[in-house]
């Protein structure tokens, strides 16, 4: 064990370890934002040339497509990083041009088309850019709205409220004629002709989504798409980076389509219908609804093919041969696109892959180019064959190996009872700072039934948890806050996101939370863990006991007082778990935090606990130390039996 | 080594089973003979219950084989298992609890001929006296032990010959404990084949044929169970002791 | 008073095909987790049959089965092909798929048929009112109801007492489970999809019968309603399907009939909004069906 230094790091220190991986976001972030939009103006480029051999409908296609990538872009801002599906984004975009419109028509027109409408509407008349402006702010406060019910259900619930909102914004915009004109269209919105805003408009929604996904909120909003559980354990909330994610998406929908209305040069309700919803969703799935190039692809994908089967479908003479017309053929191609998609394909023909991120692996180390993160076969990686973490030495970082101020972890008479089966009865159990504990017990003794209780994901019956004098009570991510991290039983990382995001994501939380422990840095921990060569791998193709070294390298960097790993070398030979020893007390000793382990490898347990509590049926059944523990005939009867019946 | 495969009636061969980056199952060859009680035990997280997934069809192994009565049955379906005798009581038992005793039976007797099944259903009633009283009841009132019998009276209703047990001592009181071996012992004398995952690892090692010991996905000691039961050593083995 | 009565018979007749579409939803949801979006697209079917027969002036009698047969079929024809493959996907890509199956439905109709609503004549029962003391009772509401519930009964007593129905009981509450008991996954899920299917397709006819028009997207609208009223009722509670349904064509009724003139063309809007504060209020629904996750 190093020295304890200063309980609290050196502020300084402090702000340079967290701002350095806010300037790696920004490393991450430049590269994606210029080369999507290098890979735009190629786009672009292509189509100019496209339309410039052509009619004016030529013209409108590149105008639309465009446009459309801003709605695709909102929608993706939402729909891609938090992994729930809004129907409802359509009907933010027809609040907000409908307030536009109405603002921006000139009042000669209103006079005749809406004479009866409300708030002296008629006689107002405000510049397109005014109005627009108004109209982006009115869709904002209308996301939040919308946004504040959505975040707060769950997954369908969310879905099917959004859809609800879909259809009312389009009931009424159909039936208060005096308001809106009605099913029928209100014409006279003044026209943006040419492309120079809609590319505008496309560069700019490219920006706030490259800008959005690497910001803080972003990264949340990402991690609790990967697993809402593991993130809520890492102390992330659910409800506020979703609720930042769609009022932000909101503005951006809101935005197209204003856009969209002004290129048309009117408005009708069935311009943000629910077939226009699919289409976009579609757009948005098909490339890949994580990325933004997926966004870009699949926007151009389906525009593409949309215009290539019109063609056919008017009937045109192809080789001499004349096609028959077929009606609605473009549909069809939407349609099965994305089925196709959904079916073999479910991640989008670009799944993870940015344009941004390619690049920026390509050169910044070009020797490793062999290596890429989707490459399925890590077996043949020299590493994961020999199975041996690649451990330097520890690294002296200052502000490390300081034992926590924080007061023991103490649950009294912890309890849980389900129906009416006693899971937990009455645990008290002390855990002093900087130690090591060991929690054994038979299979369906409850321990992580306790676990969860500890750590917020179960409501106890009787009984309190406490870090010295304060309580832990609430929610997990708020206990997480509080000092107890934790790695669960099943292994739950963040799959598709990179081994140093994993990390990276803690640490943010504990930037903002944590502040009054020390850090150790992102890199720091990697390194402790033998994962610093891997930092930029996807975490699902990485073997399975570099994956746990990852989960608890993520659990350190939250600067836990206290760290709680359930089953840490389940699924490990006897090799593997002597590492894990010596692993867990480096990364214990670096980030000065006591430790609960639960296991059943007494070997494990032996080497690594001072002190074991054994459980069985819920309640302790022996404490003492790992040798006493292990003489000890109750125990032995627990695990065995008690001999012959 | 290959006489004693002869005659075996469930062979499971270098079994390897994976879930996503983890190995559960490491090349893990089991030989079970007709009428043998063969027990399994090891820690949790031993892979114990992926093996006897692996096998009756409800995890698909990424190697090896699984013969049954001489016929391969890698990856068959259960349902396919269930028709041919090899039937799983799962591990914490999975009974209907929206269904009653009576309709958990008549479900788990759908391989069996309409004709045969009142009459197995009969003779559950006759095994499991502790059942006919909640006959109609739903399940989700049973006790843990009611429960267990029910599990168990389940997988008899297809007759099979090769009964797979996972854990069934599972959270059961010692009296209910005993029970079960009492039950047990009542299906091996009627020649059914038993392979048996359990905890209590003394006591069913002492009543079995044979037995194995597992330990993160791989076989770390086999033979007689009397001979394993005597082992001085069986609780390191079994816990990884150092 | 009367207007109550007739109100309600009105809201009973509407709400029992919104309960059978209901049911469906809820028993695949139950079987698969899977919201099936794409349901609504038997009623589609079942529409362009009868506009086919009845052009051929085919008796109504020869012309219903078979509309309630080819919903059958396509809903058989939709698991096979499409979610049979995406079974253990997530619930996102399920959903998404749902949507998508329904959009190439509306596709291929537009694209096979026409875009054009295709008109049938409704036979004379379809408006039909007789007398009844001081209610004036439309016959085909009344046949609504009486169809509807025979069909309740009819499922709850296949649920109880047939070898298909425990079976879909048992793959609801485990599927794993169900198997290891012997049951045949994909001839519980085909059975469950034809089952649903034909519930659609009474449905349908009963509908239908008084809508006098077939067009591609005539789907849509009926089974997103379907959908709320199953999960009012709590997805995958059967019961909680026929409730919910069945209320939710009352409000519409009532709605309808205490909203001032002005505002008529807001009532699915006003029973959305209620709707969504009862999503907030209780998200499980009113009849709880429990899941678990394991960590």
């Amino acid at each position: 064990m190093t020295a304890p230094a200063a309980p609290v790091a050196d502020p300084a220190v402090r702000h340079l370890t967290g701002a350095m991986s806010r300037s790696q976001m920004r490393s991450v972030a430049l590269p994606s934002l210029v080369a999507n939009w290098v890979l735009l103006a190629a786009l672009f480029a292509v189509g100019v040339l496209y339309a410039s051999g052509g009619s004016s409908a030529r013209d409108l296609l590149i105008s639309d497509l465009l446009i459309n990538l801003v709605l695709v872009l909102g929608f993706h801002i939402f729909i891609g990083n938090t992994g729930v599906l809004s129907f409802g984004h359509l009907g933010i975009a027809s609040v907000a041009a409908y307030t536009m419109a109405l603002l921006a028509v000139p009042s000669e027109r209103k006079i005749v088309l809406i004479p009866n409408a409300p708030w002296g509407i008629p006689e107002i008349e405000l510049s397109p850019l005014v109005a627009s402006l108004i109209g982006v702010g009115v869709g904002v406060v209308v996301a939040a709205l919308l946004g504040f019910v959505a975040a707060r259900t769950s997954g369908l619930a969310a879905t099917m409220i959004t859809l609800a909102f879909l259809a009312i914004v389009r009931q009424v915009a159909e039936n208060r004629k005096d308001l809106t004109g009605g099913a029928q269209n209100l014409s006279s919105v003044p026209r943006l002709d040419g492309w120079s805003w809609p590319l505008l408009g496309a560069f700019l929604a490219v920006m706030i989504a490259v800008f959005f996904r690497s910001s803080k909120t972003g990264r949340l909003a990402v991690a609790t798409r990967e697993d809402e559980l593991a993130a809520g354990a890492m102390g992330i909330e659910v409800f506020t980076p979703r609720l930042v994610a769609f009022v932000v998406s909101g503005g951006l929908v809101a935005f197209g389509g204003i856009l969209r209305v002004q290129s048309l040069g009117s408005i009708g309700p069935s311009q943000f219908s629910f077939e226009f919803t699919i289409l976009i969703l579609a757009m948005l799935v098909v490339g890949g609804m994580r990325t933004v190039t997926g966004a870009i692809a699949g926007t151009v994908f389906i525009t593409v093919g949309k215009e290539v089967t019109r063609y056919l479908g008017d009937g045109p003479d192809l080789l001499g041969i004349s096609l028959p017309v077929v009606d609605g053929l473009p549909d069809l191609f939407l349609a099965g696109s994305l089925l196709a998609v959904l079916l073999t394909r479910p991640n989008g023909l670009l799944g993870e892959f940015d344009v941004g991120s390619w690049l920026t692996r390509r050169f910044r180390r070009p020797q490793r180019a062999a290596e890429s993160s989707d490459g399925p076969d890590e077996a043949l990686d020299v590493d994961t064959v020999l199975a041996v973490p690649a451990v330097p030495a520890v690294p002296a970082v200052s502000g490390t190996g300081a034992a926590s101020e924080s007061g023991a972890l103490t649950t009294a008479g912890l309890g849980v009872v389900f129906g009416g089966f006693t899971a937990v009865d009455d645990v008290s159990i002390t855990v002093a700072p900087g130690r090591i504990h060991g929690l054994i017990g038979p299979n369906g003794a409850g321990k992580t039934t306790f676990v969860n209780l500890l750590t917020g994901l179960v409501e106890p019956t009787t009984g309190t948890v406490h870090i010295g004098d304060k309580e832990l009570r609430g929610a997990p991510y708020k206990r997480a806050r509080d000092g107890v991290s934790r790695t669960f039983q099943n292994l739950r990382i963040f799959p598709s996101l990179s081994v140093r995001e994993n990390v990276a994501v803690a640490d943010l939380i504990a930037h903002d939370h944590r502040s009054h422990r020390s850090a150790v840095s992102v890199d720091d921990l990697l390194a402790l863990s033998g994962l610093s060569h891997m930092a930029d791998r996807t975490a699902s193709t990485l073997d399975y006991g570099n994956q746990r070294r990852l989960e608890i390298a993520r659990a350190a960097a939250l600067r836990p007082d206290f760290l709680l790993l359930d089953e840490p070398t389940s699924g490990m030979s006897s090799s593997e778990s002597l590492e894990m020893v010596d692993h867990v007390r480096r990364v214990a000793s670096a980030i000065g935090a006591g430790v609960l382990v639960i296991d059943h490898d007494l070997g494990f347990i032996t080497n690594i606990c001072e002190h074991v509590t054994v459980l069985d049926q819920g309640a302790i059944l022996a404490e003492g130390t790992a040798e006493e523990i292990q003489r000890d005939q109750r125990v032995i009867d627990a695990y065995l039996g008690s001999g012959h019946g | 080594m290959d006489q004693r495969q002869h005659g075996m009636i469930l062979e499971i061969d270098r079994l390897t089973t994976r879930y996503g980056a983890l190995t559960a199952l490491h090349a893990v060859s089991v030989h079970v003979a007709p009428g043998e009680l063969v027990a399994l035990v090891g820690p949790n997280g031993a892979g114990k219950t992926t093996l006897l997934s692996s096998t009756v069809g409800l995890l698909e192994p990424a190697e090896g084989t699984v013969r049954f009565e001489g016929r391969d049955i890698t990856g068959f379906d259960p349902a396919a298992n269930v028709a041919a005798g090899l039937a799983l009581v799962p591990e914490r038992r999975r009974i209907f609890k929206d269904l009653t005793v009576a309709e958990n039976l008549r479900l788990a007797g759908t391989t069996v001929a309409k004709s045969q099944r009142k009459q197995r259903m009969d003779e559950m009633a006759e095994l499991f006296p502790a059942l006919r009283t909640k006959w109609d009841l739903s399940a989700g009132f049973l006790s843990g032990g009611q429960a267990q019998q029910l599990a168990v009276a389940r997988a008899l209703m297809s007759s099979p010959k090769v009964l797979l047990l996972d854990e069934p001592c599972l959270g059961l009181a010692p009296t209910m404990v005993d029970v079960i071996f009492a039950l047990l012992d009542q299906l091996r004398s009627q020649g059914r084949t038993i392979v048996v995952v359990e905890q209590q690892a003394q006591r069913v090692l002492s009543i079995a044929d044979r037995g194995y010991v597992m330990r993160t996905g791989e076989i770390v000691a086999e033979g007689s169970g009397p001979e394993l039961a005597g082992r001085s050593d069986l609780f390191d083995t079994y816990i990884g002791g150092s | 008073m009367t207007q109550f009565v007739q109100n309600l018979i009105d809201g009973l007749g509407n709400g029992s095909t919104y309960a059978l579409l209901a049911v469906g939803v809820s028993m695949l949801f139950g079987v698969m987790h899977l919201v099936n979006f794409a349901h609504g697209e038997l009623l589609t079917i079942s529409a362009y049959v009868i506009y086919g027969m009845r052009s051929n002036d085919i008796s109504w009698w020869a012309t219903i089965p078979v509309a309630i047969l080819s919903a059958v079929m396509l809903s058989m024809l939709i698991e096979f092909v499409a979610f049979r493959r995406v079974r253990t996907a997530s619930a996102f890509t399920l959903l998404l798929t749902s949507f998508a199956i329904e959009i190439l439905s509306h596709a291929a109709w537009r694209i096979g048929v026409s875009s054009t609503p295709r008109r049938y004549t409704a036979p004379d029962i379809a408006f039909k009112v007789v007398e009844v003391g001081p209610f004036n009772i439309e016959v085909w509401d009344v046949v609504s109801i009486g169809v509807a519930v025979a069909c309740f009964v009819g499922t709850a007593i296949m649920l109880r007492t047939t070898m298909f129905g425990l079976s879909i009981r048992a793959a609801s509450e485990d599927f794993d489970a169900a198997r290891l008991m012997g049951v045949k996954a994909n001839r519980v899920i085909s059975g469950a999809f034809a089952f649903a299917g034909l519930l659609a397709g009474i449905a349908a006819a009963l509908w239908l019968v008084r809508r006098g028009q077939a067009d591609p997207r005539m789907g849509a609208e009926p089974l997103l309603k379907a959908v709320i009223a199953a999960i009012i009722g709590g997805l995958g509670s059967l019961p909680g399907a026929v409730v919910g349904g069945l209320a939710l064509g009352v409000a519409e009724v009532y709605f309808r009939s205490w909203l001032p003139s002005d505002l008529q063309g807001l009532t699915d809007s006003f029973v959305f909004v209620l709707i969504a504060v009862l999503f907030v209020v209780r998200p499980q629904g009113l009849f709880d069906v429990q899941s678990a996750e394991r960590v």
